[in-house]
């Protein structure tokens, strides 16, 4: 038996998320194993169902390095002083 | 990301700020064995609160709620499904161990499993009183989970549970609307079921409980239950049917409804397996486990 992670996408809008995971011995009855769990309802339109083995995960610390890269996160403060500048400006004109 | 912390206080400290752990995090050993005793005892609970409700398959009264039985049932075991997938992956115990510690009573499962329901009543006043009991305990550890697969499952299942309890209230709508001998019926019902449904929660939490302070269980065992009483005394005296408590007071000034002293000496002998049903039903379970094995072997088969 291997295990599965099950992904259900709701309608066009919504990006697929993780559901849950579920046991099957091949790909087509993890299919089946996961509509029988997790969309009894009518939870979603759209399904995946990856073998656990076949997920690659990043290492720790891999995506933290992104953490306090501030520049690629513009305030726009700099603009918006100017602007507000400009407004004072016009206003005691 | 896995996540370590260096000392327990750390740990507590992150828990407090709303942290989240996930299963790849290297978690203290007793924040892994104290979670997993906790979702392997409900995964049990849905587990053989899916077999009772299957016994009812062929009794129950009428086509539609024979179709809501039959969905109900699907939904306990798809339950139980799924809670023994999230305790698997705390690695404590495989599912198959989990299966056999079940079969050979050294695991534990909800009190009201432990006892028979005879009638339909019986299965009705469960629905209703046992289903909601479940229902609001599961509801406030959803709320505040520390465990982060836990807290996701269990949205899943309660949006499930929520049907069930509307079956549950259909079903004794429809019985108190019936003649004087299902009226009756479901009164000695409610006389057998109250108090197990009420023990549901437990005895009052303890100051030191493992499962409040890491953040498992967002609420006090005595609150829940009070917010059931509160709940279900008027809902059942509504329909007419009365409480088998003779100590129970309307307290005005209070505008709350306070109960007499609870008798916890059947939820104690329900924990040691010693419930008037207990041996019954876990010789069914694990019955109905062997009969079933075929299906097992037929997917080691296709997986070979």
């Amino acid at each position: 038996m291997r295990i599965y992670e099950v992904f259900l996408k709701a309608d066009g809008k919504e990006e697929f998320r993780h559901a849950g995971s579920i046991e099957a011995p091949t790909d087509e009855l993890a299919l089946v194993l996961a509509r029988e769990n997790y969309t009894r309802r009518a939870e979603g339109t759209h399904m995946w169902v990856v073998d656990r083995e076949n997920i690659c995960v990043s290492e720790e610390g891999f995506i933290d390095a992104n953490l306090n890269k501030s520049h690629r996160h513009n305030d726009g403060e700099r603009v918006a002083e100017w602007r507000k500048s400009q407004r004072n400006k016009k206003s005691n004109g | 990301m896995k996540r370590s912390w260096a000392s327990l206080e750390e740990f507590q400290k992150f828990l407090d700020h709303g942290g989240i752990v996930e299963p790849v995090d290297d978690m203290p050993r007793e924040y892994r064995q104290t979670v997993f005793d906790f979702i392997e005892m409900h995964a049990n609970s849905e587990l053989m609160g899916g077999l009772t409700e299957r016994d009812w398959i062929p009794k129950a009264p009428g086509l539609r709620h024979k179709m809501s039985v039959i969905a109900k049932t699907q939904d306990e075991i798809g339950h139980a499904h799924l809670l023994y997938m999230v305790a698997a992956d705390l690695k404590i115990k495989t599912r198959e161990e989990m299966m056999q510690d079940l079969f050979a009573g050294k695991s534990k499962f909800h009190n009201v499993f432990h006892y028979r329901a005879k009638t339909w009543g019986d299965q009705v006043a469960i629905a209703f009183l046992v289903d909601a009991a479940a229902l609001v305990s599961q509801q406030a550890v959803f709320k505040n989970c520390s465990y982060g697969p836990y807290k996701r499952i269990l949205k899943r299942i309660i949006a499930e549970e929520g049907f069930h309890l509307r079956f549950g209230e259909e079903s004794v709508l429809r019985i108190a609307e019936g003649t004087e001998v299902q009226r009756n019926m479901f009164q000695d019902s409610i006389n057998d079921w109250w108090w197990p449904a009420l023990q549901l929660f437990g005895p009052d939490s303890k100051p030191n409980d493992l499962l409040l302070r890491w953040h498992i269980k967002s609420e006090r065992n005595e609150i829940l239950r009070d917010r059931w009483i509160q709940k279900f005394v008027p809902l059942l005296q509504g329909y007419g049917f009365t409480i088998p408590d003779s100590g129970l007071r309307r307290n005005e000034e209070k505008d709350r409804w306070e109960i007499g002293p609870i008798d916890w000496k059947p939820l104690k002998q329900t924990m040691i397996m010693g419930g008037p049903d207990s041996a019954r039903r876990i010789s069914e379970a694990s019955d109905s486990w062997e009969k079933t094995g075929w299906v097992r072997e037929a997917l080691e088969k296709v997986s070979a």
